[in-house]
């Protein structure tokens, strides 16, 4: 993958990189505001999650629940984004020969695409199955994807600066 | 007598076990990541309704019904994976300072999370109290995980 090679490699010599990854403290707090605002994030999908499997929350309508957590959810999705990005941009041919940090980045586009086809496809019924005591298989199957991948994310997360596959 | 008592909890076979593999310690950590998800979710769906932003067509206490066993299942989860740990790292956690604020943040947690915010819960309306409860209760549990994260970079 010589061009990502390249784009890492050219970010690993731009001053902030150099100046973040230099600094003692910088990506210790990074790294504890991306596992706060990874709590912010995963803790309310996996909220809705359960709803959509039928398991929790059921007292309240679906549809609320979403409209209600989302606002959060993007917050912590924010948040994360910029501590994640950040902590990447400032070590990135660490990351870049990381066999978990690829698998992570692999897995929140499978976690984004099954958030966009319950979107698209499953949640266009809702109505249907909003405030009833089950809900249908498509609701289930996005459920429990969407817990599976995020907590494999979650792992593959926290195992990155363990580089046992690393290859230089 | 606590040091002697860390002291010993390292040498325990088990203890030595767990770190004598390269794997397992690693592993124990990330499962614990997430099972603080689903404890901070548990935590939070709550939280944010007594700060009036959460379900507002069901009462607090209901979203807290609801919420409840996966907030008790991810905390036992979180203490069921952080005792080995402990077990592990007993020496080096019995001298982090970051250790010892997260004993205490959980402890207040849990007295606040039994005694003030469980009323605050079967009350019918936000308020300003519930409010502010809510505030202490999220305050609290991101001190304990901001510790937690400092005794792995920092000790």
């Amino acid at each position: 993958m010589q061009p990502v090679h390249d784009l890492f490699f050219w970010v690993s010599e731009l001053p902030t990189s150099i100046a973040i990854r230099e600094s003692l403290l910088f990506s210790p707090y990074l790294t504890v505001a991306h596992v706060v605002s990874m709590c912010l994030f995963a803790g309310l999908i996996v909220m809705m999650d359960l709803r959509l499997l039928g398991i929790g929350n059921m007292s309240t309508p679906f549809s609320e629940l979403q409209k209600r957590l989302f606002p959060w959810q993007m917050l912590g999705m924010a948040m994360s984004s910029v501590t994640g990005v950040t902590l990447a941009f400032s070590d990135p041919m660490r990351f870049y020969v990381n066999i978990f940090f690829w698998t992570k980045m692999l897995v929140m586009v499978l976690a984004g695409i099954n958030a966009m086809a319950f979107h698209f496809i499953t949640y266009n019924s809702v109505v249907t199955w909003d405030t009833r005591a089950t809900t249908p298989f498509g609701a289930k199957l996005s459920g429990a994807l969407g817990m599976v991948l995020w907590a494999i994310v979650i792992v593959s997360g926290r195992l990155i600066p363990y580089n046992w596959f690393q290859n230089n | 007598m606590l040091e002697g008592f860390f002291e010993q909890m390292g040498q325990w076979p088990i203890s030595q076990a767990i770190g004598a593999s390269i794997w397992v310690y690693p592993t124990i950590q990330a499962i614990h990541l997430v099972f603080l998800a689903l404890f901070a979710g548990g935590m939070m769906i709550t939280d944010l309704r007594l700060l009036g932003f959460g379900m507002r067509s069901k009462t607090t206490a209901e979203v807290a019904r609801d919420a409840r066993p996966w907030m008790v299942t991810g905390f036992l989860g979180l203490v069921a994976t952080g005792v080995p740990q402990l077990m592990q790292n007993a020496s080096r956690e019995y001298f982090s300072e970051f250790f010892w604020y997260k004993m205490y943040l959980i402890a207040f947690g849990l007295i606040f999370l039994l005694t003030v915010r469980r009323k605050m819960i079967q009350a019918p309306e936000t308020s300003a109290a519930s409010k502010v409860v809510a505030l202490i209760s999220m305050a609290v549990w991101t001190g304990v995980t901001i510790n937690a994260r400092l005794i792995g970079l920092f000790t």
